[in-house]
């Protein structure tokens, strides 16, 4: 999404609408990175997660569709899917787990490991993050900004209901304060090949 | 749990209970007894409907104490779907209520001479069976409502729909949750049909004036079941993961990893798979006034059902498992959580296993009766089973009947059981596991995710590929094991990742029994277990040729990842070589 039109959308929302955005969460969404690197450079050093909890907390780690073990050993190039689970129930769930017990029970779709050298440049890629690490990364990849593609922006503000403009205390649109139901209508990102969204919550009082 | 009650259901002058010591069976329960005794009294080669089968309920090695996850309720007998041993289990309240009553068993014994419906009354006082030809025709919720009038609502029910009545082979046997709603079903293996040919309609439970079973060292109990409740609600599974979002929190992670069986198995991703999501359904949950944290029967401290409710807000079912969600949902190319919840309900209601008729609904589909995707149709098709037409008794006899009739050949079962929701050309080492198991294609069968501390087998090296086979062989036996203690399966997680937990199991059984248990002893439990099943399905005729998947696994790569199922035949062979 470099180099095309974008949209810059900074919505103010209550904190408890946060599950509204969900949808966009698990079905991913352009993060800007330094590319190529390993997974492990990109949670901890260009997002800024705490090497502990993405070491306890995110125990599996889907990278272009591929259970990966070694995030130390995985490279995220420009373009690359990162998807992002806590601990799962059940065999599969145990299956999954990064450096798991039962790894070997998925070994046709494991990340086999990859040469970690060369020069790296600006780029994006995909992240979807799942179950409980909604909530927790959640707010933090919405402050920071996260990049749709407009079809994405259109689809997902067509489809909210009043309950969620509700909770919209502000917007602006290319620092143009913007009605939040204008979003709504799906002209509001004509002629941009993506929009740059930015949530900042707010808890209530 | 001291005695053993036999209803013989074809005695001369109507029933006739015989009660007994349990005897061989001491210190047996669930799927231990259920299969051991199974193996031993039933004649392999005779019809699963026929009055030489049996069926036999039994609650688990725990059940009926104060102890925390010890509701599971084993149900055996030969499967009419499978020919096979069956075992089925499910949650619920019948278990703990039975134990109280003091039973290891109750086993339904031959076959009424007349079409006469009879229902069960169990408490403390004994057992009564009576003739009560206005149930016929009830679906479970109806069936419920109607016994509650008779028998209050401080009891358990267990019940089959009409699917069980017509005797079809995907019946269920449904048991009642806390709010005796029929939402919890010993669904695989056709048990519902041998309820059915029982000519029992319900099994009604009052355990109103019986106590706790009480443990041997109470004292010992009580700590070892504070250790077990403390690691399970520490852990990020059990004490968040499953109860914030259910089993459907598995949805998005197996289309992210291509194991997401699609259209009929067609595929392992779903493009709108995040609809049908466990997450997305929590919020829907949450947002309609249902809940997306309930416990299927009391002293569950996981508690990963819910309730879904409808756009009014009234409800509508308790909440889908990833299973009933996948089989109705990507596997038919269905991506609406209410279409998905309305048949889960039709499910529990007309009594079928839900695997097996969204299975089913997707082989239909690629027979081309409706499209992919048809939500109505799909509801269509459910009602035809409901009303037991000729389409709908194809196909409520499941899968691997209706790919028959209608000359269809991506048809996944094992053992002409439908294969559950994880494709294993993408996770192969399930695909052990449905191959061989003793019950036919089945996910739980190797499910108890604690080898590792239980060292079945020895250390295995689970990173080499051939480390698959003695991983579905340890996984096969420890599942055998805990099915047996009448305890969830979900608590592997907490026992694989905290030793301390584990330890406290088995306290819990040392300290009921009286014994000193050792996971080598779960371990010779399970082998017990799985060589007893073996022998009946050898007697029956099964051979190792029927340890295979379909040969559309073989053949067919499923994208992403452009597989297909690579397991030798002479590797499969070996999962039972101990």
């Amino acid at each position: 999404m470099n180099g095309v039109p974008q949209a810059s959308l900074v919505m103010t929302m209550g904190a408890d609408r946060l599950g509204c955005f969900y949808p966009i969460l698990q079905q991913g969404f352009g993060v800007p990175a330094r590319v190529p690197c390993t997974v492990k450079e990109l949670l901890c050093d260009q997002f800024g997660m705490d090497a502990g909890y993405v070491a306890e907390r995110i125990t599996t780690i889907f990278l272009n569709g591929k259970a990966t073990d070694n995030i130390d050993k995985a490279v995220a190039g420009n373009g690359a899917l990162l998807a992002l689970s806590a601990a799962m129930p059940g065999l599969v769930g145990a299956t999954m787990r990064r450096g798991g017990y039962y790894a070997a029970m998925r070994s046709a779709i494991t990340l086999g490991e990859q040469d970690t050298t060369g020069s790296s440049s600006d780029g994006t890629v995909r992240v979807k993050l799942f179950n409980l690490l909604l909530p927790e990364l959640g707010p933090e990849f919405l402050g920071r900004g996260i990049l749709l593609t407009s079809a994405e922006a259109i689809e997902f503000f067509r489809d909210q209901e009043q309950d969620f403009w509700s909770g919209c205390a502000r917007a602006t649109l290319d620092d143009t304060l913007v009605a939040p139901k204008a979003l709504k209508n799906g002209e509001t990102f004509a002629g941009t090949a993506a929009v740059g969204l930015t949530v900042l919550f707010r808890k209530k009082g | 749990m001291d005695k053993i009650a036999r209803i013989d259901m074809g005695a001369a002058g109507g029933p006739k209970v015989t009660m007994e010591e349990v005897g061989e069976y001491v210190g047996l329960g669930g799927r231990a007894l259920t299969s051991l005794l199974i193996a031993k009294e039933v004649h392999p080669l005779c019809h699963a409907l026929g009055a030489e089968n049996k069926l036999v309920f039994a609650p688990g090695m725990l059940s009926g104490t104060a102890g925390a996850m010890t509701g599971r309720l084993s149900v055996g007998c030969k499967s009419p779907l499978t020919g096979t041993i069956k075992e089925s289990n499910a949650g619920g309240q019948a278990a703990q209520v039975l134990a109280r009553l003091g039973y290891a068993a109750i086993i339904l014994e031959g076959k009424p001479a007349s079409d006469d419906l009879y229902k069960i009354h169990v408490n403390k006082d004994g057992i009564q069976i009576s003739v009560d030809n206005s149930l016929k025709l009830l679906d479970n919720y109806p069936l419920v409502d109607k016994l509650r009038k008779e028998y209050g609502d401080k009891v358990a029910y267990i019940t089959i729909g009409t699917a069980g009545e017509r005797k079809l082979l995907a019946a269920s046997i449904a048991c009642t949750d806390p709010e005796l709603r029929p939402t919890r079903h010993c669904g695989r293996g056709g048990v519902g049909a041998v309820m059915g040919a029982k000519g029992v309609k319900a099994i009604i439970l009052d355990d109103a004036g019986m106590k706790m079973r009480p443990p041997k060292e109470p004292e010992k109990y009580r700590d070892a079941n504070r250790k077990f409740v403390e690691g399970l609600r520490k852990h990020p599974v059990t004490g968040e993961g499953l109860p914030a979002y259910g089993t459907n929190v598995l949805t998005n992670v197996l289309n992210e990893a291509g194991g997401y069986p699609t259209y009929n198995f067609k595929t392992g991703q779903f493009a709108t798979s995040a609809k049908l999501s466990g997450e997305a359904q929590a919020e829907l949950e949450i947002k309609r006034g249902g809940t997306a944290t309930h416990g299927c029967h009391r002293g569950c401290v996981i508690q990963c059902s819910g309730i879904y409710n409808d756009k009014d807000g009234h409800y509508l079912t308790k909440q889908p498992e990833y299973e009933t969600v996948w089989s109705h949902g990507g596997h038919c190319g269905i991506d609406d959580l209410d279409t998905v919840a309305r048949l889960d309900f039709m499910d529990d209601n007309i009594g079928v296993d839900t695997i097996e008729m969204g299975v089913t609904i997707g082989v239909a589909m690629d027979a081309g009766i409706i499209e992919f995707g048809d939500k109505e149709g799909a509801i269509r098709l459910m009602e035809e089973v409901g009303k037991g037409t000729p389409l709908g008794r194809v196909l409520g006899c499941g899968a691997a009947v209706t790919g028959k009739v209608y000359g269809v050949e991506r048809v996944p079962v094992v053992k002409d059981q439908a294969l559950p929701a994880y494709d294993p050309r993408a996770i192969q080492g399930i695909g052990v596991t449905y191959a061989t198991t003793t019950m036919g294609a089945d996910h739980t069968a190797g499910y108890a995710i604690a080898t590792n501390i239980l060292k079945v087998g020895g250390d295995v090296d689970p990173l080499k590929t051939e480390g698959q086979v003695e991983l579905s062989r340890n996984l096969q036996i420890a599942t055998a094991a805990i099915d047996s203690t009448g305890m969830c399966l979900f608590i592997a997680f907490a026992i694989m990742d905290q030793p301390e937990t584990f330890q406290a199991l088995l306290d819990m059984l040392g300290a009921f029994y009286g014994i000193t248990m050792t996971g080598d002893d779960v371990v010779a439990l399970g082998k017990k277990v799985l060589s007893a099943e073996r022998d009946f399905n050898a007697r029956a005729g099964f051979t190792k040729q029927h340890d295979r998947l379909p040969r559309f696994f073989y053949t067919e790569p499923i994208a992403p990842h452009n597989q297909t199922f690579m397991m030798k035949d002479e590797e499969l062979d070996e999962v039972f070589n101990w």
